[in-house]
């Protein structure tokens, strides 16, 4: 009964496809490391563009959370043209909070700032000089020129303080970055489709003649074509294994190294740490390597398939 | 079973291969196809394959009109029909059991069926004993008769072959004729590319004679050439 089992797995047709693929892989042996040494390059260069942007994207989120403009409002303006400016500033699209801001509670954090000298102010409460404002905060940063413009056109608005201009460099850095990511991304992905179409093309040519007997007693093209999506796609999760390990590994490295360096005593962003990422990086990474290793496979397949 | 309707074939280089050809091979039928060689055999018997598409004219197997059978519909198509060819065309990495059942498992016959199957198709070719050795193990005449044995496996209703003693010396090919021969009497229509002179002549079967691409001769109990 035992070896009958034996002989059923050895022709299960899943055991086979699966089976193929893996000799495959291990028996072009300098090629498939050629393969494995361009993904593990195509994913780490890539890698390294997209840690960079997602700290990026973080360090806006936070930013954005706590930046916007302060909007000031006429001295003069009554307490209904106060509520009734605050409510039009609130329908505006993109604007998370409008928090309000009183004469009074102006004043006051300006004493504070003072300090001791806080009490040369105190004659100001009775004819202040200052003007009502609304804080507003924003959900996308990118939109700010567009709330301001609208703000502006609102009764009552003498003038908005944008809070601060890095926000506009910090936008044009996540852009560059995910403009010049995207262009490698799929300058690297052409290349490795054409590398790894390559590898498969000679495992296919050492088996043309078993791919012709295939053809000829009545194998589908589907059937034939499965043995070589499967190296292509082992070749792939390999790669994005290799290369997450390496990613990992050089990112600490590298934070760790900031965090020494003076730098750090500059720079009052909070990073991302590798394990916050992990789980976005292998999802990105598997996907690239079974993509790249299903579309190769699939490219080196198609002149043989033509008879 | 197999009727070609007015087909030619002209290959895309400008070669004239087949011109004009009409016959009918009824189910259970025995045929040669015999002409030197550039004559167009080559080009008949890989239309019946749907290796290559006519140019013109109509190719009906089983009753259906392969002419503008989709890709898709060609490995059922196959299915139909063993191939043998000259140069045997065995997995050299396999055993002759293997190199049997391949044919099977790649047509998703069940395992219990391939168990039942492979031993049978051996013992029919005479190769009972062979099934652990390898193809490099064994002769041509033998290694032939495994390329039969993974052509009838899956028991097609017709068997094609292209000069299957090609590489044979005599005594093997004639060994081979009469286990195709045998094979015919079971049942299954029998087509043979072949200008191995001596055999047709002395099998008096049906020959299909084409020189430069033209059926010349159609005998229906012939030799090789036609006695005037």
């Amino acid at each position: 009964m035992i070896k009958k089992v034996g002989i059923t797995v050895r022709y299960s047709v899943l055991g086979y496809l699966l089976g193929e693929g893996f000799r495959n892989v291990f028996k072009n042996k300098k090629s498939t490391g050629a393969s494995l040494i361009i993904m593990c390059a195509t994913m780490l260069i890539f890698g390294l563009f997209f840690v960079i942007g997602e700290n990026v994207n973080y360090i806006m989120e936070e930013v954005e959370a706590q930046q916007g403009m302060q909007v000031f409002l006429n001295k003069d303006a009554t307490e209904e043209q106060i509520q009734q400016a605050g409510e039009q500033i609130r329908a505006i699209d993109y604007v998370a909070t409008a928090q309000y801001v009183s004469k009074e509670d102006a004043l006051n954090s300006l004493k504070e700032r003072f300090g001791e000298n806080g009490d040369l102010l105190n004659g100001y409460y009775e004819k202040n000089p200052l003007k009502p404002s609304y804080v507003v905060t924003l959900t996308d940063l990118e939109q700010s020129d567009n709330v301001y413009a609208q703000i502006k056109q609102l009764d009552n608005v003498s003038n908005i303080e944008v809070r601060d201009k890095t926000i506009d460099a910090l936008i044009g850095v996540a852009n560059g970055i995910r403009i010049v990511s995207g262009v490698i991304l799929i300058l690297l992905i052409v290349i490795s489709i054409f590398i790894i179409a390559n590898t498969i093309k000679l495992t296919v040519h050492a088996r043309r003649k078993e791919i012709s007997i295939m053809k000829y007693v009545g194998a589908t093209n589907g059937f034939i074509r499965w043995p070589f999506i499967v190296e292509g796609i082992i070749i792939g999760v390999i790669s994005a294994m290799i290369s997450i390990v390496l990613l990992g590994v050089s990112y600490n490295f590298a934070i760790d190294k900031l965090l020494d360096s003076s730098v750090a005593t500059m720079v009052s962003f909070n990073l991302l740490t590798f394990s916050d990422m992990f789980a976005l990086v292998l999802t990105v990474y598997l996907i690239l390597g079974i993509g790249i290793g299903v579309i190769g496979s699939a490219i080196s397949m198609r002149k043989y398939l033509e008879v | 079973m197999i009727e070609f309707r007015n087909v030619s074939k002209t290959y895309e280089t400008g070669t004239e291969a087949v011109n004009n050809a009409n016959f009918v091979i009824e189910k259970g039928e025995f045929a040669f196809l015999v002409g030197p060689s550039g004559s167009g055999k080559s080009t008949l018997i890989k239309m019946i394959l749907k290796e290559e598409n006519p140019t013109s004219g109509n190719i009906i197997i089983n009753g259906k009109d392969t002419t503008f059978l989709k890709p898709k519909r060609v490995p059922y198509l196959r299915r139909s029909m063993g191939v043998v060819f000259q140069d045997f065309r065995l997995l050299p990495d396999k055993t002759v059991y293997d190199n049997v059942a391949f044919a099977m498992y790649i047509v998703r016959a069940t395992p219990k069926h391939i168990r039942r199957q492979v031993p049978m198709v051996l013992s029919l070719v005479g190769l009972s004993g062979k099934a652990k050795m390898y193809p490099n193990e064994l002769s041509g005449g033998e290694q032939q008769r495994v390329a039969l044995a993974r052509a009838l496996v899956n028991n097609p209703s017709m068997l094609i072959a292209d000069e299957p003693t090609g590489n044979l010396d005599p005594d093997t090919a004639w060994d081979i004729m009469t286990l195709l021969n045998d094979i015919n009497m079971r049942g299954t229509t029998v087509v043979i590319a072949t200008h191995a002179k001596d055999i047709v002549d002395q099998m008096k079967k049906r020959v299909i004679q084409i020189e430069k691409g033209v059926i010349v001769r159609d005998d229906k109990k012939g030799g090789y050439n036609s006695e005037v």
